[in-house]
């Protein structure tokens, strides 16, 4: 994204994208981190979306609108979101918060996330969406 | 003559902003990429007042270097203060020299070549200064000074004289020292301060009585009058270093990041455990985007309490437009309307106490606890 260490990496995974958080984001960062990833999906036509947020120790009211945002915007481009790895204090702060990630589904760690949206594209293939 | 006499005992390095003296403070030293953090917001600061002015960008590196020299005798807490205050003094120090340019035009001056008289100059404008305030003293405070600090007379003999006892004569020495400081630098950069409570915050802030800075409102005060905060740079720094306090500067994005980390670790030394560090770092956050948002700029401090319980408290204070509304700001649906949103309902919940005062035009004051668990 900018010089000196990545703070966020996106992956490409077949049609699906990783964008992995690995350090605290400020707002333009977070912003930029959202333009970024939503042109990706456009690129590579990617049908899903995991971000991992695991490295995050704060989401307050921006990150998860943020976050929110994404999904909206990738759901309009026709690939699916899931959040994975958020932390135990982050999921507390955030129901205490009143923020969350609203309808956007949420998953424990990556190969869950991955799981759903395997589950999400061939809901005859077991189990069934959220 | 006595009063040039004073000059060492009571300037040292306390009170010159210059490179003469120093004395290095204790603790951590502040490390360059601090110091390189820094950047940003020196040039915002000199692009608002220098526009594309062709020196702007020597004037940001110049300060960074300044910084870089002095990082040694810096509290860490007080890096971003200092930074503000030499940037202020570089963007002075050049318009001074354009008028002294401009006033030598018709004379052959090689600019180039330094002129010795300036260094002398200077040292002229510190001895004046000093004289200056020395004779803004009353003649008792004076006298004692005089009688201690340069002929050596001990507070006991003082007190005798005086029908008073040592401590009293000692206290009353150290503020006429904070009086001093105070008057000395308002001589040197020939500011006559321009609200009736500056003076009053400055000498609170020189003699370090924190019970009458809160009375002054002198936090408040550094923020919203450029020159006192300018001159309590110099003051500040002299003062103690408080280790169950830390002071985040906010103007910008990154200033939200640094502050909600400064109170995670301060709460951690507090004693707060898991979520709860969580939740304090979380609402810090949204206090601290508030003061980026709406007011520019502002600071966040964090302290340590003791009693009546022990926990850790949140101030978040800036001298921006206010909220005229605050009964409104404070609910829920509030944040959505207002687009990016005020964040206060949700810092609200994530806190024990929480308590807001806002005057328009004056700025915001948000204070909130977090209490330490009891453990049984
Ligand atoms: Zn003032």
């Amino acid at each position: 994204m900018n010089d000196g260490p990545a703070l966020v990496s996106i992956l490409r995974q077949g049609d699906t994208l990783v964008a992995s958080v690995h350090t605290a984001l400020d707002d333009s960062e977070m912003v930029r981190f959202q333009e970024d990833l939503v042109r990706q999906i456009g690129e590579h036509r990617a049908r899903g979306v995991i971000i991992d947020v695991a490295a995050l120790d704060v989401l307050d009211s921006f990150g998860s609108r943020t976050l929110r945002t994404i999904a909206e915007m990738a759901r309009l481009r026709g690939a699916l979101t899931v959040i994975v790895g958020i932390q135990p204090a982050v999921a507390y702060a955030m129901v205490r918060l009143g923020t969350g990630p609203g309808e956007v589904p949420t998953a424990l760690d990556l190969e869950e996330g991955l799981a759903h949206l395997a589950r999400a594209r061939d809901p005859g293939g077991g189990g069934s969406v959220r | 003559m006595q009063v040039l006499g004073l000059a060492s005992s009571l300037v040292d390095d306390t009170v010159l902003d210059g490179s003469r003296h120093h004395r290095r403070t204790s603790g951590t030293p502040v490390d360059g990429t601090a110091v390189a953090d820094l950047e940003p917001m020196l040039r915002r600061i000199v692009v608002a007042r220098l526009g594309d002015h062709p020196a702007a960008e020597d004037l940001v590196q110049e300060t960074l270097v300044r910084v870089l020299d002095a990082r040694d005798r810096i509290e860490p807490r007080m890096l971003e203060p200092y930074a503000i205050a030499t940037v202020r003094n570089v963007m002075a120090t050049m318009w001074r020299a354009e008028g002294r340019e401009e006033r030598n035009r018709h004379r052959a001056h090689d600019p180039g070549v330094p002129d010795p008289a300036d260094a002398h100059l200077l040292e002229e404008e510190e001895r004046l200064a000093l004289r200056t305030a020395v004779g803004r003293l009353d003649r008792d405070e004076r006298a004692a000074l005089v009688a201690h600090d340069v002929d050596g007379q001990d507070t006991r003999s003082l007190a005798e004289e005086a029908g008073s006892t040592a401590g009293a004569v000692a206290a009353r020495l150290s503020r006429t020292r904070a009086r001093l400081r105070v008057e000395y630098l308002l001589a040197l950069e020939q500011v006559e301060p321009p609200t009736e409570r500056c003076r009053s915050v400055l000498l609170a802030v020189s003699a370090a009585d924190r019970r009458r800075q809160r009375e002054l409102g002198a936090a408040q005060h550094l923020l919203e009058c450029e020159d006192c905060g300018r001159l309590s740079v110099p003051l500040l720094r002299r003062a103690p270093a408080r280790d169950d306090e830390t002071r985040v500067a906010i103007s910008a994005d990154p200033d939200i990041v640094t502050a909600r980390r400064a109170a995670r670790a301060v709460a951690a030394r507090a004693g707060l455990t898991g979520a709860d560090l969580t939740l304090v770092a979380t609402a810090v956050s949204e206090v601290a985007r508030n003061i980026v948002r709406f007011a520019v700029q502002g600071e966040v401090v964090i302290e340590l309490l003791d009693g009546p319980r022990p926990g850790v408290r949140i101030v978040a204070r800036d001298a921006g437009p206010g909220i005229a509304d605050l009964e409104q700001a404070q609910r829920d649906g509030y944040s959505t309307c207002a687009g990016l949103g005020l964040g206060l309902p949700g810092a609200r919940r994530l806190m024990d106490d929480f308590d807001i005062v806002s005057t328009p035009g004056q700025g915001t004051t948000v204070s909130m606890t977090k209490w330490i668990p009891r453990r049984t």
